[in-house]
């Protein structure tokens, strides 16, 4: 039969039954597909939509307020404001950076550089593009911030450090910035977390800075925030108070600056540890750090060659000179090699060894005993008790009363101040001690090298009798519940024998109030014990003459330790002061902390004002003499 | 023209489901929307598809399909208006603008083309269609699939094709002829990959295979759908407390989206729920073209419910992110008048083949 076949109402109803299966099949694979979805899956897409519709804004917590030891403010906390991108509701990156740029006045390209360098971070982490924004600035996003025009731009209130007494007492305080990748690992921070990066600031890090609180918002698909659903609020990190004393403080940084030296001092109160004033300068001023640093000026701070970043009270090695005399002495006397009362002969110098130490006073001093040997800083009596004594027996007096290795201080990175001894050699060269070398250690020169921290302790301990504490910043703290004070640390050194402490005592006062180098830190009544000393440059830094350093920076470092009164002193410290020439020319500094401190005691006011001193010349009764070797003062 | 005794032949069982639908689809645009007014403009247009359904039902279907080449050869002529005259909106021309509403000729045209090609296959004594009634089916086809692709609208114009395949697969069409189409098909799909398809459009086909390529915009869309549907649990997050809809996330979600904003408030139960009615229409749609009193019946009812029925699919899909996104309604739920009016007019006809199964 031509033509196609005729269908029959049976192949109708078969199609029409293929149709409805199909059907079923269709209907029931979707259900399928949405019970998968739904109910296997839901957990997983619960979570995605949440991160769609729920944002969480970090709050941050400013961090604790910081007094020093009589209340006075020394840091607090001021709201600045962050503008950031927000790249998960930003669908035209390009367009909005260009308009916040525009609208907030600020480098494109500069935006841009920053958004490249956070792209690994996941979008929904804002970005900040401008650190301590302008009130001009957040008024301008405000006003364009419509979900269309500026779509995922954030304006953030951030707590931030601010340190009112510009530039005071900055190696105490130390600085804050964005935590680096390896703190942000070991401590669980999150990343732009702001972090005490040195000083107190980073010492007490973990208590300073509180817990950041957290707000979860509803926002729409544009980024606008529709509610707050919850609050936990951030909670201000502890108050803390220094034992430094401000007033101290900005008395030893004005004598400073009207003397015109840099350099550093530390003043202690030997009955505690605690450090009354802690000067390192030049110095930098913590504000600039507060929100982020600029480039400029962090290479400014990074290349000067002066040094301002570093804490030369606790990371300086300097040598001691004359100011070591008073370790000599204690180890001759402890040792029983001496009594106060032996005596050498000076004439200008001896012979150890086969070869001839000089004196600095070319005529001599004739025949001195101990104390007579410290108050005119006879280079000869303690080459030849030095040489009695030995390196180790000095070594050994030197540890004791705390002035090798760190003195603990609560501050990063303090270096560790070095005595020699024959064991260190050996560790160190391989090679043995002479005996030799001990004459040049015997007046603080040679391998000997202490920062300012330790010597200022070691004279703390000298005027306390040989007890003492490690020097300390913390005084007390307050998590809101009132003031708590700081553990005090347990004692430590040697009480050393009266007689030793007699004569030793005699000495330093001689040197402030007799015939000796430290007559420019006299105070009438107060009794103040020191000594002077000097760091030479030259002999020990040789090498860099030739770097092409100045005839300035060829002056020899000046130093001036002291305790005051004699007995019982409450007062101890050193004044390091940098190319001072001399240590009579940093005296005058101590003199003004000693009198600011003993005025403040007597409730007199207001307090002295430094005027520098007369006669800006060194003594004419000590020229400065250079040696092969050796020198000191 | 509506006798009495018609009213007891209606199928109120499918009327109910229809409404159900329709009153469900009122309640998610209101929660998709925000409770903003445009459940006001969809109630509107139910009404005017009910207007639609009742004529449809009243003219007898055989008197419909005799003037179905003059029906089929309006909506041409509207569909040419459009591609001239027409409102541009959303990156197509589609509209004719009107006072209450823009129309959308194009969803008019499964209807017209169901009623032609009922005519021509049905009109044939019982045999399987020729190979020149099959040309005749594909050109009536391809002229306004054509004509609606230009706009450009390729999802509305893909719901032509369902509406041939089914009506002379229906029609007794041989097995090894489909067999040869479908081979026709693939090898046709990289011509017209490479010459058929704009950038966008190859662009969203991309995005579908692999949505993170492009997750703010295409990808964006598919991720967000699938996220809205997974969101949903078991019991869904209830009326009008669906975030992924209710705050934008979820791209023009009262009308391409109304399904996954159904799964994400009322969860896989609500699904199974409106599954179920619409496996319920169709299958009681597939019984009207068996119990219709004649070949014409059965075709006509077939062709409406082709397009109704893919596209159903294809948006259930879509809105669970299981197909490319697509502008395709969900027939009766979504938010559009032209949708509502041309579904509902739909329904109207595949009712008065029921209707009429007794009558001579």
């Amino acid at each position: 039969m031509a033509g196609p076949p005729v269908v029959d109402r049976r192949t109708t109803a078969t199609r029409l039954a293929a149709l409805s299966v199909a059907v079923v099949a269709g209907f029931c694979a979707l259900a399928v597909a949405f019970w998968y979805f739904q109910v296997v899956e839901n957990a997983t897409y619960v979570r995605m939509a949440e991160n769609n519709h729920l944002r969480k804004l970090s709050l941050r917590a400013p961090r604790g307020v910081l007094f020093d030891r009589s209340g006075t403010l020394l840091v607090e906390n001021r709201d600045a404001f962050t503008i950031s991108i927000l790249r998960e509701h930003s669908a035209d990156l390009d367009q909005t950076i260009r308009r916040l740029s525009a609208a907030a006045g600020v480098d494109e390209q500069q935006v841009r550089e920053t958004i490249r360098r956070h792209r690994g971070e996941p979008s929904y982490r804002p970005i900040v593009v401008i650190d301590d924004a302008t009130l001009a600035q957040v008024s301008a996003v405000l006003a364009r911030r419509l979900p269309f025009e500026l779509p995922g731009v954030v304006v953030e209130r951030v707590p931030t450090r601010r340190y009112p007494a510009v530039g005071l007492g900055a190696h105490v305080l130390g600085y804050v910035g964005e935590v680096g990748e390896a703190q942000m690992a070991a401590d669980g921070l999150r990343s732009g977390s702001v972090v005490g990066q040195s000083g107190v600031e980073r010492a007490y890090n973990k208590m300073l800075m509180g817990a950041d609180g957290e707000r979860r918002v509803m926002v729409n698909s544009v980024g606008q925030e529709i509610t707050t659903l919850d609050e936990v609020p951030a909670s201000e990190g502890r108050r803390v108070k220094l034992t430094i004393d401000y007033e101290l403080q900005q008395a030893a940084e004005d004598a400073f600056r009207g003397l015109g030296y840099e350099g550093a001092a530390v003043f202690l109160d030997p009955r505690s540890g605690e450090v009354l004033a802690l000067v390192s300068l030049p110095a930098y001023d913590p504000n600039d750090f507060a929100t982020g640093i600029d480039r400029v000026t962090w290479s400014q701070l990074n290349t000067d060659r002066l040094r301002p970043l570093q804490n030369r009270a606790i990371q300086g090695r300097y040598s001691p000179g004359s100011t070591f005399k008073a370790v000599v002495a204690v180890a001759a006397l402890e040792e029983g090699v001496i009594t106060a009362d032996f005596t050498v002969t000076c004439r200008g110098g001896a012979s150890f060894y086969g070869r001839f130490f000089k004196c600095h006073l070319k005529g001599g001093h004739g025949t001195v005993d101990l104390r007579h040997a410290i108050e005119k800083s006879c280079n000869t009596y303690f080459y030849t008790i030095g040489n009695m004594v030995g390196v180790d027996r000095i070594n050994k007096w030197a540890a004791a009363l705390g002035l090798v290795g760190r003195t603990g201080i609560d501050l990063p990175n303090e270096s560790e101040s070095l005595v020699p001894s024959t064991a260190w050699k050996k560790a160190r060269t391989g090679e043995k001690w002479y005996a030799g070398e001990t004459i040049s250690v015997a007046i603080g020169q040679g391998q000997v090298s202490v920062t300012p921290m330790a010597l200022a302790s070691l004279y703390a301990a000298v005027g306390s009798g040989g007890v003492h504490y490690q020097p300390h910043l913390l005084k007390a703290t307050d998590d809101g519940g009132g003031w708590k004070d700081a553990v005090l640390p347990a004692p430590r050194g040697v009480r050393l024998k009266p007689e030793t402490v007699a004569a030793l005592h005699d000495g330093l006062w001689l040197v402030v109030n007799g015939a000796g180098t430290g007559g420019r830190a006299r105070v009438s009544g107060r009794d103040v014990s020191g000594k002077t000393g000097t760091a030479q440059v030259i002999s020990l830094q040789g090498a860099k003459q030739a770097a092409g350093r100045t005839e300035m920076d060829l002056r020899d470092h000046g130093w001036f330790a002291f305790f005051a009164p004699r007995d019982n002193p409450e007062i101890a410290g050193v004044v390091f002061a940098e190319h001072g020439e001399h240590g009579s020319n940093a005296a005058p500094i101590a003199r003004h902390v000693i009198e600011t401190y003993f005025a403040k005691r007597a409730g007199i006011r207001p307090l002295p004002v430094f005027t520098p001193p007369a006669v800006p010349a060194a003594p004419a009764a000590e020229p400065l003499a250079p040696l092969a070797g050796a020198a000191g003062r | 023209m509506f006798e009495r005794r018609l009213y007891f032949h209606m199928d109120w069982l499918l009327l109910g489901a229809v409404y159900l639908l329709c009153a469900i689809g009122v309640a998610m645009i209101y929660s998709a929307s925000g409770g903003s007014r445009l459940y006001l403009t969809q109630l509107a247009a139910i009404a005017l598809g009910s207007v639609a359904l009742l004529i449809c039902l009243g003219l007898d279907y055989r008197s419909l399909a005799d003037r179905s080449h003059l029906i089929y050869g309006f909506i041409v002529l509207l569909l040419v208006y459009v591609l001239i005259f027409g409102v541009v909106r959303g990156g197509g021309r589609r509209w004719i603008s009107l006072p209450l509403f823009n129309l959308q000729p194009s969803e008019f045209m499964k209807i017209g083309l169901a009623l032609v090609l009922a005519q021509l296959f049905g009109d044939s004594r019982r045999r399987t269609p020729s190979t020149r009634e099959l040309a005749i089916g594909g050109g009536l086809t391809a002229l306004p699939l054509l004509l609606i692709a230009r706009q450009p609208d390729l999802g509305t114009a893909a719901t032509l094709v369902p509406v041939l395949l089914a009506v002379a697969f229906v029609a007794g069409m041989r097995l090894k002829v489909a067999g040869i189409l479908l081979a026709l098909a693939v090898v046709a799909a990289p011509v017209v990959w490479t010459v058929g398809l704009q950038e966008y459009q190859k662009g969203r086909v991309l995005t579908f295979i692999n949505p993170s390529r492009d997750p703010l915009g295409a990808g964006y869309q598919q991720i967000q759908a699938r996220i809205t549907v997974g969101a949903g649990g078991l019991w869904g997050k209830g009326f009008m407390q669906g975030t992924q809809g209710q705050q934008g996330f979820l791209p023009v979600a009262h009308n391409d989206f109304i399904f996954s904003v159904l799964a994400e408030e009322h969860g896989f139960a609500g699904v199974l729920a409106v599954l179920g009615l619409y496996a319920f229409v169709v299958l009681r749609t597939i019984e009207t073209a068996r119990l219709a009193r004649d070949r014409l019946g059965t075709l006509l009812v077939i062709g409406a419910l082709a397009s109704f029925t893919f596209q159903v699919f294809y948006n259930v899909s879509m809105s669970a992110g299981l197909a490319p996104v697509k502008g395709l309604t969900l027939p009766l739920m979504s938010y559009g008048g032209s949708s509502v009016i041309a579904t509902l007019a739909g329904i109207g006809l595949i009712l008065n083949v029921r209707m009429r199964r007794f009558t001579n």
